[in-house]
């Protein structure tokens, strides 16, 4: 089972289209911001900022070589992401282990006013 | 008269409890705000505001908070509501049935409870869109949110060398 916190993060960098553009993008091969960047109308900054939230997730590692910074896909990190219904199952396992809790300490509550 | 679910183990989660604890506190912590803000959400995010109108058609309304401080809002409606038995409610529709824009992730969720000698015995089910239709709103070009369209990606990136 993922660390819940990875996943969340995870699941989070994937939920934006332009980064999962770039993820697809990527799959095919390394590629540098520009290459990356090209086919987005948006702002460099912005974009950039996409590949940081990727990056910090750890789904792409980049490069620099001389003054171009290439990026390519981390593989092992996408797993985190692959069993959808492992990963709700792990959501709802968890809400309702808290259910249990706080019914436990409501019929507390009640017993003991 | 009720269409009961089928479930299909590709889609949808099933997830029986029994707890020593009597089901009319189970049914209060699944209907009323100021205890379903206390576990719906797994830690370390929390629910930060709950609305709930508990009739078919009522908002179902809650505000997940990051640990960081992010709140994504989340508003469905209730599809039947009958009291102590059975709670049903989706993504999908907004307060009054109207239809939701796409969500993050669309889902029924299905709540039965029953009596297990002095305790309760409770059933909760989610039922997910079928993945055609997840890689169809992808297509579409809607916000995709936790777990949608990955498949497609995580296919892709398992032929990659070192996955």
């Amino acid at each position: 089972m993922t660390q819940p916190a990875l996943a969340d993060d995870v699941f989070r960098a994937l939920a934006d289209p332009t980064r999962r553009k770039v993820l697809e993008r990527l799959a095919k091969g390394p590629a540098s911001v520009s290459d990356l960047a090209e086919p987005f109308d948006m702002k460099l900054p912005s974009f950039v900022q996409h590949l940081a939230v990727l990056e910090r997730t750890g789904l792409v590692k980049s490069k620099k070589t001389g003054r171009v910074r290439v990026f390519r896909i981390n593989p092992p990190r996408l797993r985190v992401a692959e069993d959808w219904l492992a990963e709700q199952r792990r959501l709802w396992e968890a809400r309702l282990d808290q259910l249990d809790e706080y019914l436990h300490r409501l019929k507390a509550k009640e017993e003991n006013p | 008269m009720t269409a009961r679910h089928t479930a299909d183990p590709k889609l949808d989660l099933v997830l029986e409890r029994v707890i020593d604890v009597p089901r009319r506190l189970v049914w209060e912590a699944w209907t009323r705000p100021e205890h379903l803000k206390e576990w719906f959400c797994p830690k370390p995010w929390g629910v930060s505001d709950c609305e709930i109108d508990l009739r078919p058609g009522g908002i179902f309304r809650t505000t997940m908070r990051s640990p960081e401080g992010q709140e994504f809002p989340n508003v469905g409606c209730y599809l039947e509501v009958v009291p102590l038995e059975r709670l049903v409610f989706t993504s999908v529709l907004l307060p009054g049935y109207r239809p939701a824009p796409a969500g993050d992730l669309p889902f029924t969720a299905i709540v039965t409870m029953e009596d297990r000698g002095a305790g309760t015995r409770y059933v909760a089910a989610a039922l997910h869109a079928d993945e055609a239709g997840r890689d169809k709103h992808e297509a579409m070009g809607f916000h995709a949110g936790w777990g949608k369209a990955l498949d497609q990606l995580v296919a892709l990136a398992k032929t990659l060398p070192g996955a």
